[in-house]
């Protein structure tokens, strides 16, 4: 004989749970509500209406007009859209490497240091900039580089190097911006990269001296493995914020600089959408930006099954 | 065809909603963008009695006070209207009407918007603007007069380029020209005479050279180009062209007469007689220091010449010419009210205000940033009291002044404008070449 629960029965037992299981349910609802309302009205609001817009044509003021794949079809054909990706993948590509290199090589060094007061200077020194506003680094070194009365221009000269005018060549002006960008965001990596670097098992480099490897080979085939993770992480991270540069372009090269040459894609999103009014247009620039953003990102993720070491 | 008026339509705050609930809505909901309200009748919305104004201007927070005091005084006069005002610090005219587009696209509801010439033709071009006719027709006498006070240029030039449609959405306020404020302790120290009147390109090089050899100062800040109110137009209005032609239909910075405008301010550059491109050059702190002789500006820079006690070392002269062909460009403040203002009489009241003399005066002399409108006013010690030398020059200027050229998307046509313009001074490209360019490139804006 078999035996069965009557449908009723079955129905009441899933929602049976224990009262005090109830209400902490409704309480990490109500602690996830404010975000979740802040998600959803500043970051998945936004994203349906730019899809939506992507297929319209609209100035701000006149009504908008359903475009079909107009302004996708126009994105072929946009030349200085080419130049702002070209640039954007330039800069990305540069602060990639300067920032992986350059913040690992800072948190291999640091965490050597005996001295524990020099040690919390030079992290604090390091981490510095990185707490100041885009805007201040940006006027900052404006003033720092000016061909005429600036300070870098003088000691410059003093060296006898004629410096060229930054932001107006458009030779130096990106790299230059990649230079500020860099002095200004490294703290953050370095940061990252010492806290993996304390995540590398003791025990596992002094059985490995013990063995009789060198302080390369330790780096080689213990450091850097165990901290593969890290610098995964450290990578999205970077590699998300370096294509989404916009604010010590527009407010250094507020014009996309000289023949374009700072043009970033989100600035250009920007120029479209605020100073051209193509507002549908500029949202089918943005969805580009979150389709390259996300395909990169995977490939990422995909690369990292290669060489991400997985305890 | 309906006519935008015609269809029924949802506000532009119905659209936001649309996209924010359902996006799928928004076919439905795209006829709709400009229309705040189907009332545009001059006369309707608002009754009389009390109001609350949402105003809009474009202002740093120098300006600001004496917008705030400004309005003070109008409530003094009108207790029963408030007004509650968004000084917007934009950087330029070009940003400030992209700023409140943006505003507007967004839901935000102003009354009023100062709208310099910069943005004209964008808002009246939009339909977001209420026909002022009746309202002028009702109050005839006060705007004949007013009109009568005033150029007479500034009332052709906003039924020429703030009336696409044939109807008056503006009333003309205060406007700004462009000349030279000279220091003239350098120009002493340097052994230079200030001309009586009129002086060339040619001359004013030299001065700047034997300034420079004397005293070491610049003669002059020539900017990026990134305002080309001040940094192109003068030079290029001074030698006879212009940006885009009268009818802001095609662009003419490519000229022959425009190379030749780029090529002369290049050489100051190229000479050190200007600091190079590319820094933070502050004109004002440099020219109160002495290391500075001149001072491109209009109505402006006499807030800063004040501040810092210039005005007794301060005289105003006309720009230098190339070949005797006066010429500046002219911008002017419109005073519109919003289609979608549930208050236009009370916003009529007030531009009617700012019409009076005594409006006027006010502002001229609590530190206002342009001209004042009536040529009475601006012949009065109210605006020409504690002002440099020449001030005088300024308001005359409007009579060889060309208005800025200021199509509909101002904001892309001044940043390809700027940015030729930098490449040419900067050497980036050939001056012939970078000015060319960007003509091209103004073509499809147009």
């Amino acid at each position: 004989m078999t035996a069965t629960i009557p449908l009723d029965r079955a129905k009441r037992t899933a929602p049976d749970r224990p009262r005090h299981v109830r209400r902490q349910e409704w309480a990490g609802y109500l602690f996830l509500s404010p975000a979740l309302l802040l998600f959803l009205v500043f970051v998945a609001g936004p994203v349906v209406a730019a899809f939506v817009l992507a297929f319209y044509q609209w100035d701000l003021l006149t009504p908008a007009r359903f475009n079909g794949l107009g302004n996708f079809s126009k994105m072929f054909h946009d030349p200085l859209l080419y130049k702002a990706l070209g640039n954007t993948f330039i800069f990305t590509a540069a602060s990639m490497v300067t920032h992986l290199v350059g913040g690992l090589l800072l948190a291999l060094g640091v965490n050597r240091l005996k001295n524990r007061f020099l040690s919390y200077f030079v992290r604090t020194s390091l981490f510095f900039p990185f707490v100041i506003s885009w805007a201040a680094v940006a006027l900052l070194w404006k003033y720092v580089l000016d061909p005429t009365f600036g300070p870098g221009t003088y000691y410059l000269h003093k060296l006898g190097i004629t410096p060229p005018n930054w932001f107006v060549d458009p030779s130096w002006a990106l790299p230059a911006i990649i230079g500020i960008d860099f002095w200004h965001t490294i703290g953050f990596t370095f940061v990252i990269m010492l806290a993996g670097l304390q995540t590398v098992p003791k025990q596992l480099v002094e059985a490995a001296r013990t063995d009789g490897a060198g302080e390369w080979q330790i780096l080689w085939r213990i450091t850097l493995p165990m901290m593969s993770p890290t610098i995964f992480f450290a990578a999205v991270v970077t590699f998300i914020g370096a294509f989404q540069i916009f604010d010590p372009i527009q407010i250094i090269t507020p014009q996309g600089g000289p023949d374009n040459s700072t043009v970033s894609i989100v600035m250009y999103l920007y120029q479209q959408g605020f100073e051209s009014f193509q507002v549908g247009y500029a949202s089918a620039v943005s969805l580009l930006i979150l389709v390259v953003t996300m395909f990169v990102t995977l490939l990422q993720f995909w690369g990292s099954r290669r060489w991400v070491y997985q305890a | 065809m309906k006519s935008a008026d015609q269809v029924p339509a949802l506000s532009r705050r119905g659209m936001l909603r649309m996209m924010g609930v359902a996006a799928a809505a928004i076919p439905a909901a795209s006829t709709l963008a400009a229309c705040g309200s189907s009332d545009d009748s001059g006369t309707s919305g608002g009754g009389k009695g009390a109001a609350t104004l949402s105003l809009a201007y474009l202002g740093d927070a120098s300006q600001q006070a004496a917008f705030t005091a400004l309005f003070a005084a109008f409530n003094k006069s009108h207790p029963e209207i408030k007004i509650k005002a968004n000084g917007i610090a934009a950087g330029d005219w070009a940003t400030f009407a992209s700023t409140i587009s943006t505003q507007l696209a967004g839901g935000k509801k102003y009354d009023i918007v100062d709208v310099a010439t910069e943005g004209q033709l964008l808002m009246s071009s939009k339909g977001v603007l209420a026909p002022l006719d009746e309202y002028i027709a009702k109050d005839k006498a006060v705007v004949d007069a007013y009109y009568a006070g005033i150029d007479p240029h500034l009332h052709d030039w906003t039924r020429k380029y703030g009336s696409p449609d044939g109807k008056t959405y503006f009333i003309p306020g205060g406007y700004n020209s462009m000349a030279l404020y000279c220091n003239t302790e350098v120009f002493a120290k340097a052994g230079v005479t200030l001309p009586a009147s009129d002086w060339t390109w040619d001359e004013f090089k030299a001065a700047g050279q034997q300034i420079k050899a004397k005293t070491g100062a610049y003669l002059i800040s020539t900017g990026d180009g990134s305002f080309p109110f001040g940094d192109i137009m003068p030079w290029l209005l001074t030698n006879g062209t212009s940006t885009l032609d009268a009818d802001w239909k095609n662009p003419t910075l490519g000229s022959p007469a425009a190379v030749e405008a780029a090529t002369f301010v290049k050489s100051l550059i190229d000479a050190g007689l200007a600091p190079k491109i590319g820094g933070t050059f502050d004109a004002a702190n440099q020219f109160s220091k002495g290391k500075l002789a001149t001072l491109g500006g209009g109505r402006w820079p006499t807030l800063d010449i004040r501040r810092l006690n210039l005005v007794a070392k301060t005289t105003i002269l006309d720009w230098p010419t190339k070949a005797g062909t006066k010429g500046s460009p002219i911008g002017w403040d419109g005073w519109p009210i919003l289609r979608a203002s549930k208050n236009k009489d009370a916003a009529w009241t007030f531009i009617k205000w700012l019409m009076t003399k005594e409006a006027s005066e006010f502002y001229a002399q609590v530190g206002g940033t342009n001209i004042p409108a009536l040529k009475s006013v601006a012949t009065s010690q109210a605006f020409l009291g504690n002002a440099p030398k020449g001030s005088e020059l300024l308001p005359a200027a409007i009579g060889f002044g060309t208005p800025i050229p200021s199509p509909k998307q101002g904001a892309a046509t001044q940043k390809v404008i700027s940015a030729g313009w930098k490449n040419a001074l900067t050497g980036v490209k050939p001056v012939a070449e970078a000015l060319s360019s960007a003509s091209e490139q103004l073509r499809p804006l147009l």
